[in-house]
């Protein structure tokens, strides 16, 4: 892994009409890391892909893929980038190898017959080449838009859910190709609802929300940064009293009763700990790492 | 040029797999012929007449009573034919979501224009082509002017290419094949009629109309206006096409 970026997003805004789909977006990934990039539905995720790939243009701002800017030579971040977009643009009226095929010779691969039987053994989708893409089951469907995003091998990966719709042994095989694919020093940025996919795929986080980046950075310094949950059986005066500790920067009460959660960078879980003690402390944890960050920084919890 | 090839034999796989390729195929083909022999019993049953009235003001030529009457079914099936054909081109990827594939490959505009129109073009011309056995069959009694068949085809070609380069653009403007098949066919349909409005086939109203310019071809007659003005028509279409393509990027 180096420091250079293969992705960075600087200040991007989108609007569509009267309503701002997003809100200066910044945030860099390094090369050869896979990201996830997390947010509730119409949070942004799928505009920013979008405007990564050079489907869809900025408002303002700049988007760069391998230091390349997307507005000013989108041919170029084209060759370097796969896209696969949450409905897979694969065509119903052709076979499977025929369209991998298709996909190749649009993104100048100078092979294409070598380079779709790459794509299509990597995606496992040997068995099916021959049928028309229109019978396949959603989760093959998903695996031949994969399979076009690869099949010029492109140092920057731009998945839209590619999981969505897939058995979990499909699943599986997603997940071990693009851990394959980032030993390759093969970028990937990933769109998904699924957290543990996210825990057991990625090296760094961004969350986005209402069209802001809400939460960004390496998936462990985000999992400690999660707030602490504290819960006790006499609450009166507990918020004041752990709110005064140093290193802590709020304090939400929760649900159900009795139930604090802890904000802040370095929050003493011993001292918090402590102070809660004298409130007949029952529990205290740091919930689920990464869903307590994404909960927090989607307003969904605490 | 390996891209635009690409895209165009695409389009024309997907019209074969298709119902509608064949269907108006079938419907092109069946039309053509049919036309084609009730016109070549008119002319037989006409000349027989003629032998027993040899006095008759009447003079049976194969050009005028028999291929130019063709061509002008020929090219009146084409201005129903070629919007059906071109009706899917961009509409189907944009509702399939296909384009996202075209929108995100490291292709031009002008690639993707290109490729959509001959393939739908490419189609339209294979079904013309398939005509051509009804004036060659004439070879077997007599020569046809080589003009008027020449001059015939070109004008069915340059009206199909023209109505297929309408069609693209329609289709470019909606995700509804029906909505671009009827707006195609109306545009086409006023481009047609348009001469009505003024008999003189030389007034500027009258060098609008597409059936002026394809009148004249048909009885063999080359003119350079009649080219220019198909050139510039499927020139123009195209241009709005590829400006209707860029701005994807910014719907």
């Amino acid at each position: 892994m180096t420091s250079t970026p293969s992705i960075e997003v600087r200040q991007l805004c989108r609007s569509y009409g009267p309503l701002q789909a997003l809100r200066a977006v910044s945030f860099t990934v390094a090369t050869g890391q896979v990201v996830g990039f997390l947010g509730p539905n119409g949070a942004g995720k799928s505009t920013t892909l979008r405007i990564l790939a050079g489907a869809l243009a900025a408002t303002s701002g700049q988007a760069f893929v391998g230091g390349v800017d997307v507005a000013a030579d989108p041919l170029r971040v084209k060759r370097l980038l796969g896209y696969l977009p949450e409905r897979p643009p694969v065509h119903d009226d052709m076979r499977v190898r025929a369209c991998v095929r298709y996909a190749a010779i649009l993104k100048g691969v100078a092979d294409p017959d070598a380079a779709t039987a790459r794509a299509l053994a990597r995606t496992d989708l040997d068995d099916v080449a021959e049928r028309l893409v229109g019978h396949l089951s959603k989760g093959y469907r998903q695996r031949v838009g994969l399979a076009q995003a690869l099949v010029h091998d492109p140092r920057v990966l731009l998945l839209d859910e590619p999981t969505s719709g897939l058995d979990p042994a499909q699943r599986t095989q997603v997940r071990a190709l693009v851990r394959e694919l980032a030993r390759g020093d093969v970028t990937v940025l990933l769109s998904t609802h699924v957290l543990g996919e996210v825990e057991a795929l990625c090296d760094g986080v961004v969350v986005l929300h209402r069209g802001q980046v809400t939460a960004q950075g390496p998936l462990d310094a985000l999992a400690t940064a999660a707030p602490l949950r504290v819960r006790v059986a006499r609450p009166a005066g507990l918020a004041a009293a752990v709110g005064a500790l140093p290193g802590v920067a709020r304090v939400d009460v929760g649900e159900p009763d009795g139930t604090f959660w802890v904000h802040g960078d370095a929050v003493p879980t011993a001292d918090v700990a402590r102070v809660a003690a004298a409130h007949d402390l029952l529990d205290l944890t740091r919930p689920g790492g990464l869903e307590a960050t994404y909960l927090a920084a989607t307003g969904g919890a605490a | 040029m390996r891209v635009v090839l690409a895209i165009a034999g695409r389009d024309l796989r997907a019209l074969l797999h298709h119902a509608t390729g064949w269907a108006v195929a079938a419907g092109f083909l069946l039309l053509a012929g049919v036309f084609w022999l009730a016109l070549l019993d008119g002319y037989v049953v006409h000349g027989q007449e003629q032998l027993y009235d040899p006095y008759s003001s009447v003079q049976l030529s194969l050009t005028n009573h028999l291929l130019a009457p063709y061509f002008g079914n020929l090219t009146v099936l084409v201005l129903f034919v070629a919007p059906a054909v071109a009706m899917r081109s961009f509409a189907d990827e944009v509702r399939a979501g296909t384009v996202a594939l075209l929108a995100t490959s490291p292709i031009t505009a002008w690639q993707i224009v290109l490729g959509k129109y001959l393939g739908s073009l490419g189609y339209v011309l294979v079904l013309v082509a398939a005509t051509l056995w009804m004036p060659l069959s004439l070879l077997a009694w007599t020569v046809p002017d080589p003009g008027a068949v020449v001059g015939g085809y070109l004008a069915t070609v340059l009206l199909a290419a023209t109505v297929v380069a309408i069609g693209t653009l329609v289709s470019a403007t909606t995700e509804h094949p029906l909505v671009a098949l009827v707006l195609t066919f109306a545009l086409t349909l006023v481009l047609w009629i348009v001469g009505w409005v003024d008999p003189d086939p030389t007034s500027p109203i009258g060098q609008l109309s597409l059936a002026v310019h394809v009148q004249d071809m048909i009885h063999g007659a080359l003119r350079r206006s009649d080219l220019s003005y198909f050139a510039l028509l499927v020139g123009w279409c195209l241009f709005a096409t590829w400006q209707r393509v860029l701005a994807w990027r910014y719907a």
